[in-house]
């Protein structure tokens, strides 16, 4: 008798409980529902009757955590400036890693709770949002005070989708070939490679010397992957082949892919890059350049900063990533537009979250270029970097700005996340073992044909 | 049944709270992962019903679908084979050596350690020679050169790699829940097994064995629980690579979910390693009755 009375008391506070659950949720609902509605009717009143005193909390999600670097500094000051002139503006700082950022913003999507401002990455990576209506158009905020005018011609293209801007990139790099003087003395080469047939030579010098030829992480495979499509670039003749495969005018089966595969595996296989490539993550492969154990580094010009804060500091110089098979113009580059700042479409307090962003990002460029850290920048530079005490390798990073004639996005800039993920582990894969570049070809092939 | 002599309402109140965390928390995502498992969603856009054919793509065309389930069976196989020797170790310890708490402590501090810690001190230790691999600096120094290789960044021994680690780890918290096992019998006896001529490895087949099963079952079923998620260790230290070489079923899962956009995929995999789990705990559970039985 008491097992049925238990079960029945069981039973019953399990419906009561889940009845609870199913009550509160519905009352949450209403809740948020009324503020919302509160809100907007407050937002309007504010519009028409008094301007400006509405106490208003702005979220701000930013991947600057680290106090050591001139991002963060670069933020805090804007942002301290900003409420010290708008003393009914609080601005809530959301900072996080890149990779957590990217995962909150996810899981924030998915129930439609993004932070009034937001890190989105430019083309393919952030087009879910825009497609989903979580990102606010940004047109009109972009031609107050003229700041549309400060960014560099065409790199609004990468955030935009039907003629819309959602958002403004924090800066714009292209990728080079960082290299180490005094190493490339040691293994006695006086010059620094203009074809990759010459680098493959230098990267056999270095190696009889023992040096590592090429930093790299590989198991953040996008470093690979990175580095694989400037070889395309080239062996393509130019840019435009992901958009090409898009547009159906061309497949991975083309012959400028397969000839990009076996040029990046004759770098692979004349051991260009460190033992274990693929166990190392990124930082560690950085730091082997860094620390002078290897001779060039090819990455992002995002580096330079940091370059410059190392023990190799002096005794870096900088080269454009060479010809391939006497093709493509080294004046192309892998362009990698910055992560951007967007606003949520939902945001509660639309038009002083854009007034602040517009302060914001008119501010950067300034406080950029006083803290060091405007090598790369998004935005038209007009101070004298040389006089502002810049290094030469920042100084000769920006010379080759000067001349940059378009170029390419990453891969995941350019495809879906899923053909994204098949295409770096493919070329993580040639690090691990020799391939048949056909066989690449087909899994970039298949990958790109069940995922369109 | 009711042995407390306390009316079942008490009994309801007491229980309720862990029966609504334990829905709330675990049986309530399942569901809903089973559902969302059923969807084609990138868990931002809308979603789109469609029925099995998630499960259709990971039996049938996912090409690392497979080699994931094997190296997460493989990583409980391995799991479940340490116990065994956990136990003999255990066996010889309550035999020979008088203070052995202290070697217990000393075995069980790698589980306290956390995980990344542990991924990065192994990383270090298996890395190439040039980058202070201590590994291949103790073989070349052995004059074994021809051993030496990057361990961690050749597919066919990746895998391995990880497994010694994690038995490295988990080897002093089995051994500390056989050792209790084996204290826990009563000397009596084996003063019965002396006078009837059971003394040493005898003993400890006849008696020892038998009388710690239950205790065996646990071990057994924590390890194989334990290394189906496995997937801290094998993210910190490979995360699945190099070209899916390490992936595990839970780093598949959150590559799919989480860096490919496939939420739904990903649920599906979750599914499915929910089913494995289920499937193989049941299967564990139904042999140890049939072996208690025999020697209970």
């Amino acid at each position: 008798m008491a097992n049925k009375a238990l079960k029945t008391t069981a039973v019953a506070v399990t419906a009561a409980a889940l009845l609870l659950g199913a009550t509160a949720c519905g009352s949450k609902n209403d809740n948020t529902n009324n503020s919302a509605n509160n809100s907007a009717n407050t937002g309007t009143n504010a519009g028409t009757n008094q301007p400006a005193a509405e106490n208003v909390t702005i979220t701000f999600q930013n991947i600057y955590p680290d106090p050591e670097t001139p991002s963060y500094k670069m933020l805090h000051t804007i942002v301290d400036q900003y409420q010290k002139d708008h003393p009914n503006v609080k601005i809530e700082l959301d900072s996080l890693n890149t990779d957590q950022q990217k995962l909150k913003l996810k899981t924030q999507a998915a129930s439609k709770e993004v932070p009034d401002i937001t890190i989105v990455n430019p083309s393919a990576q952030m087009k879910p949002y825009v497609d989903a209506g979580l990102l606010a158009p940004l047109n009109d905020m972009l031609d107050q005070n003229g700041l549309k005018d400060t960014f560099q011609k065409g790199l609004l293209d990468s955030y935009s989708f039907d003629n819309n801007v959602y958002a403004l990139p924090d800066g714009n790099n292209i990728e080079v070939v960082y290299y180490n003087k005094d190493l490339f003395t040691q293994a006695g080469i006086s010059a620094p490679p203009t074809t990759f047939e010459d680098l493959v030579a230098d990267v056999k010098a270095l190696k009889a010397k023992n040096i590592t030829p090429i930093a790299i992480g590989e198991k953040d495979s996008w470093t690979g992957s990175f580095l694989f499509m400037n070889v395309l670039l080239r062996t393509n003749g130019g840019p435009g082949f992901l958009q090409d495969v898009l547009d159906g005018k061309k497949t991975f089966k083309d012959p400028a892919f397969t000839g990009a595969v076996s040029s990046f595996q004759d770098l692979i296989q004349a051991k260009a890059f460190p033992d274990g490539a693929t166990s190392l993550d990124y930082n560690t492969g950085g730091n082997l350049f860094k620390t002078g154990k290897a001779a060039m580094y090819i990455m992002g010009t995002w580096e330079t900063g940091a370059i410059d804060a190392s023990s190799v500091a002096g005794k870096v110089g900088v080269f454009k990533f060479p010809t391939v098979k006497g093709k493509g113009d080294p004046d192309q580059y892998m362009l990698a537009p910055g992560s951007a700042f967007a606003i949520s479409a939902n945001s509660k307090h639309l038009k002083e979250t854009k007034d602040f962003l517009n302060y914001f990002m008119t501010e950067m460029p300034k406080k950029q270029f006083e803290l060091k850290n405007a090598v790369g920048s998004g935005q038209i530079m007009t101070g004298d970097f040389k006089a502002a005490g810049y290094s030469d390798l920042a100084i000769a990073v920006l010379d080759l700005f000067k001349n940059v004639k378009g170029g390419d996005l990453a891969f995941d800039n350019t495809m879906k996340p899923a053909i994204a993920q098949a295409h770096l582990s493919s070329i993580q894969n040639m690090f691990v073992q020799k391939v048949d570049p056909a066989n690449v070809a087909n899994e970039h092939q298949s990958a790109y044909d069940s995922n369109k | 049944m009711n042995v407390l002599k306390v009316p079942a309402r008490t009994i309801a109140v007491f229980v309720l709270p862990c029966l609504i965390l334990y829905i709330g928390l675990v049986f309530v995502p399942i569901l809903v992962a089973v559902y969302d498992s059923l969807l084609d969603w990138d868990s931002i856009n809308k979603a789109k019903f469609i029925g099995l054919d998630n499960f259709k793509t990971m039996l049938f065309h996912d090409t690392n679908f497979w080699p994931s389930v094997r190296h997460t069976l493989g990583y409980a196989v391995f799991s479940m084979l340490e116990i065994p020797v956990c136990l003999f170790v255990a066996a010889l310890m309550n035999r020979y050596v008088r203070k052995a708490n202290t070697l217990v402590s000393i075995y069980f501090v790698p589980v306290i350690l956390s995980v990344v810690i542990i991924g990065q001190l192994w990383k270090t230790i298996y890395n190439p020679a040039d980058m202070g691999g201590m590994l291949n600096g103790i073989l070349n120094s052995l004059g074994l050169e021809s051993w030496t290789r990057s361990w961690l960044t050749e597919p066919k021994i990746a895998m391995y790699c990880l497994y010694f680690v994690s038995l490295w780890q988990y080897f002093g918290y089995h051994l500390l829940i056989q050792y209790t096992g084996v204290q826990n019998i009563p000397t009596e006896v084996y003063e019965a097994a002396k006078i009837d001529g059971a003394e040493g490895f005898k003993a400890d087949w006849y008696i020892t064995y038998p009388m710690v099963i239950p205790i065996f079952k646990i071990s057994i079923v924590l390890a194989f629980i334990g290394s189906l998620q496995a997937f801290d260790l094998v993210w910190v230290m490979t995360g699945g690579g190099p070209a899916h070489a390490t992936d595990t079923i839970s780093t598949h899962m959150y590559t799919q979910s989480f860096l490919s956009l496939k939420y739904g995929y990903g649920s599906a995999l979750a599914t499915s390693l929910v089913f494995i789990c289920l499937v193989f705990t049941v299967f564990i559970n139904f042999v140890f009755k049939k072996v208690e039985a025999k020697y209970t």
